[in-house]
């Protein structure tokens, strides 16, 4: 047999052959997907869920036709589509359903959903208004449905680890967070042409449009948003912030760059920055605490400890004159304490390093079959969120804005 | 091997000849500006990754696409450089569509590389000794792939080379000759029969426990087959991705040419061309010796290894291969590597007999060709048959 008769006869049922010896599996109960939403997000995330046990994708919905071709390839099946929502959700083969859609459709897609009682993995951010987060967290609180949103980096074993560390004083009082998600890139996709009134471009390039994305703040600061509220152990209260379209004038109306502040209990606050014309810092979050840092990434963890402020041998040099590069001056002061700190750190050791989303994935299979909790709830999803439709607003409005709390 | 000078001579509107040496507009510079910023971009290349020479080509006289222009972009992935030759009609498509390529390729990374702990390749190195690991369908086809090839070349290809590499120092390019002791431990975790596929299920199982996946023979084409197929669904007429040394893929070809033409350098030490082959909706991969080794007592120690003898292969310089597929290619550039001539000649046939391919043996004083349905001349004056 030569390579192409191989690769033509490569269906999976022939290689399940006696040629290849089959290893015992252990019998999990099978979980069914439905999806609602199949993009690059949702593409993403039904590649992790394939790789969890027993799981298996049986229907997709998407008003973009040419994402059923490759959800069969992920897939490695044809894959029942629509179009409709309705006609998903009243299949009767699913046992939970992935909702990916973009976020101005998530309050819509998540009510519809929570009403079939099937539990939901939704991708972040919960919802896109202050209105449809009210909305969303009381439907479903109301439904009893199991949910699970898509705040995967709740689940990398680094950041757990960070963060429990964190929380057990290992930096002191963390005081402020920053985070950055820095890319080079214009966030564009190629849209088919022709394309006649951007009907098209509207569809496929919706993070870049205000009617229907949050821009930056929201599809990449909500992790760090939700980073933030873990560390604190609440969400923020208000926001302020700037944005602008620096770099790419191609007709969108979200910024190309984001900076917000974020306002927590006691004085702390969360200082998030993004932009697309140099990667240099890619993703990152530093926690800053009273005694040490701890820096987040997508892939590690690692902490960094302040020098010790107090000693018990007497200081004599304090308040006297000192001489420093030839200036005399009145205070104790050495330019060595301004300097950034370069030392090695103390990267985050654990036991596994799965990828965060796949991390994500099996746990809420996991829950789906009634083994634990979920942990990146609805309300989790809320804080995050209600913290993003704000913002939006903020960084047009260029003025502090209250954020509200859950009505329930 | 060598990397000239890229340069393309294409026709304007009105049919005229022009050289043009590519244009990246997002940097702003004039064509006459990139092309020198270019050719220092491309010497630099000669020195660490490009094993092949882009020859200048030839105008035809046929039907004119006067909107489409070269744009190149470079990206580092898999720890070489890849390359897209990209003709598009203005740089915003340009640079949107090769965002979308490299990010194709940085997924196919993040899914095989042995490097990163979070890979989808390292969670089966780091579990599938202990119960089978349910992975996607995409990996699924990759390990049927490899084992395919495996089993195609009695073992000359094989992907369970991992803890081998490691053991000759090739992982991080450190290099030494591992004890014969050593080799023999190792032999109890290598051997492609030691990955079980069971595709009904979804699950990868090792029989053995130190069983180690490297992806290093197969791995970029499979990435560059991935990253074409984006290409393919944007509708591109004319581009080609490059990974480093190691494959190409020709996509189209460009405006009023027949294909991408391709020379395939001579062996060390003159880097002369020994052949010039002209590519169109195909892949070119090549393995030689010259960018991984080692040399200990005045002998050189190959990255490719011979999983059957656990040694690196001795004899051979390098080989090149055309197939539709830049994984074979890519796979099949290490099999005619390992295997003789002849039994290259035999696997071929028998497995890739639409493949084309140039095999350089000896040493670089003493070099001398076998070919597959090369189909185009060689210098026989460099590489006698």
């Amino acid at each position: 047999m030569n390579r192409r008769d191989f690769l033509q006869s490569a269906s999976a049922a022939a290689l399940a052959s006696t040629t290849i010896a089959r290893a015992a599996t252990p019998a999990v109960k099978p979980v069914r997907l439905g999806i609602i939403g199949a993009g690059s997000r949702g593409q993403e995330d039904l590649r992790q869920f394939l790789r969890v046990p027993g799981v298996s994708v049986e229907a997709i919905c998407d008003i973009y036709p040419p994402r059923y071709e490759q959800v069969n390839r992920i897939a490695g099946k044809q894959v029942p589509a629509t179009a409709n929502h309705h006609e998903l959700l009243a299949r009767t083969d699913l046992d939970a359903i992935l909702i990916a859609s973009p976020v101005g459709l998530h309050a819509e897609h998540v009510i519809a959903t929570a009403k079939t009682g099937r539990p939901i993995y939704g991708e972040k951010a919960l919802g896109f208004t202050v209105e449809d987060n009210h909305n969303i967290l009381a439907e479903v609180t109301r439904h009893k449905v199991l949910f699970q949103i898509g705040h995967e980096y709740r689940y990398a074993a680094w950041a757990q680890e960070a963060i429990r560390r964190v929380h057990a004083g290992d930096i002191g009082t963390p005081t402020h967070i920053y985070a950055y998600w820095h890319r080079n890139g214009d966030w564009r996709r190629t849209v088919p042409q022709p394309d006649p009134g951007g009907k098209l471009e509207h569809l496929i390039n919706w993070r870049l449009y205000r009617e229907t994305s949050g821009g930056l703040g929201t599809e990449l600061g909500s992790h760090h948003i939700d980073m933030a509220n873990w560390v604190f152990g609440e969400q923020p209260q208000g926001v302020i912030g700037t944005n602008s379209i620096c770099r790419y004038h191609d007709g969108r109306t979200v910024g190309d760059n984001v900076q917000a502040v974020f306002s927590y209990s006691k004085g702390r606050r969360l200082v998030f920055s993004s932009i697309t014309d140099n990667a240099k810092l890619g993703c990152e979050l530093w926690i800053y605490g009273t005694e040490g840092s701890v820096q987040i990434t997508i892939e590690d963890a690692t902490f960094y400890f302040e020098k010790k402020k107090l000693s018990n041998a007497p200081d004599d040099s304090v308040g006297k004159t000192v001489v420093e590069r030839g200036v005399v001056t009145g205070a104790s002061y050495s330019t060595a304490g301004e300097m950034p700190y370069r030392g090695p750190g103390e990267k985050v050791v654990t036991a596994t390093s799965e990828d965060p989303t796949l991390a994500a994935v099996r746990s809420f299979t996991e829950a789906v079959r009634g083994e634990h909790e979920i942990f990146a709830d609805v309300h989790c999803g809320f804080r995050a969120a209600i913290a993003c439709s704000v913002a939006h607003d903020a960084v047009f409005e260029e003025n502090k804005m209250a954020i509200p709390s859950a009505k329930i | 091997m060598t990397w000239s000078v890229l340069t393309y001579n294409v026709c304007d509107n009105t049919g005229k000849e022009r050289e043009k040496a590519g244009s990246l507009a997002a940097l702003g510079m004039t064509n006459q500006k990139y092309k020198s910023k270019s050719r220092r971009s491309l010497t630099h290349k000669l020195a660490t990754a490009l094993t092949m020479t882009l020859l200048a080509t030839t105008p035809l006289a046929k039907a004119v696409t006067p909107s489409l222009t070269l744009y190149t972009t470079t990206h580092p992935a898999m720890g070489t450089e890849f390359t897209l030759y990209l003709y598009s009609a203005d740089p915003a498509s340009a640079a949107e569509t090769s965002e979308e390529v490299f990010e194709e390729v940085d997924r196919i990374e993040q899914l095989l590389s042995n490097y990163r702990d979070s890979s989808e390749l390292s969670r089966i190195n780091q579990n599938a000794a202990t119960s089978p690991v349910t992975t996607d369908p995409e990996m699924l086809d990759f390990l049927t792939q490899s084992g395919h090839w495996s089993r195609a070349s009695d073992g000359a290809f094989d992907i369970t080379v991992g803890r081998l590499m490691k053991a000759w120092g090739f992982y991080r390019h450190s290099g030494r000759i591992p004890p014969e002791g050593e080799l023999q431990q190792l032999r109890a975790a290598t051997g492609w029969e030691k990955v079980q596929l069971d595709p009904a299920a979804r699950t990868v199982y090792f029989t053995s426990p130190g069983v180690e996946l490297d992806p290093g023979g197969i791995g970029k084409g499979f990435a560059v087959d991935a990253a074409v197929r984006i290409l393919r669904a944007q509708h591109v007429t004319a581009a080609m991705l490059s990974a480093g040394s190691s494959t190409l893929y020709a996509l189209g070809a460009p405006p009023n040419l027949d294909g991408w033409r391709i020379v395939v350098p001579g062996p060390l030490p003159s880097h002369d061309s020994l052949s010039v082959i002209t590519l169109r909706d195909t892949s070119l991969s090549s393995a030689d010796c010259s960018e991984k080794n080692f040399t200990v007592a005045g002998h050189l120690y190959c990255h490719i290894m011979d999983p059957r003898t656990m040694r690196p292969v001795e004899g051979r310089t390098q080989v090149s291969i055309v197939d539709p597929s830049a994984t074979a290619s890519d796979a099949l550039s290490n099999v005619i590597f390992v295997e003789t001539p002849e039994q290259s000649v035999e696997t071929l046939k028998k497995y890739a007999p639409e493949a084309r391919a140039l095999i350089v043996s000896g040493d670089a004083g003493h070099p001398h060709c076998t070919i597959f349905h090369w189909g185009v001349a060689i210098d026989s004056t460099r590489c006698p048959l």
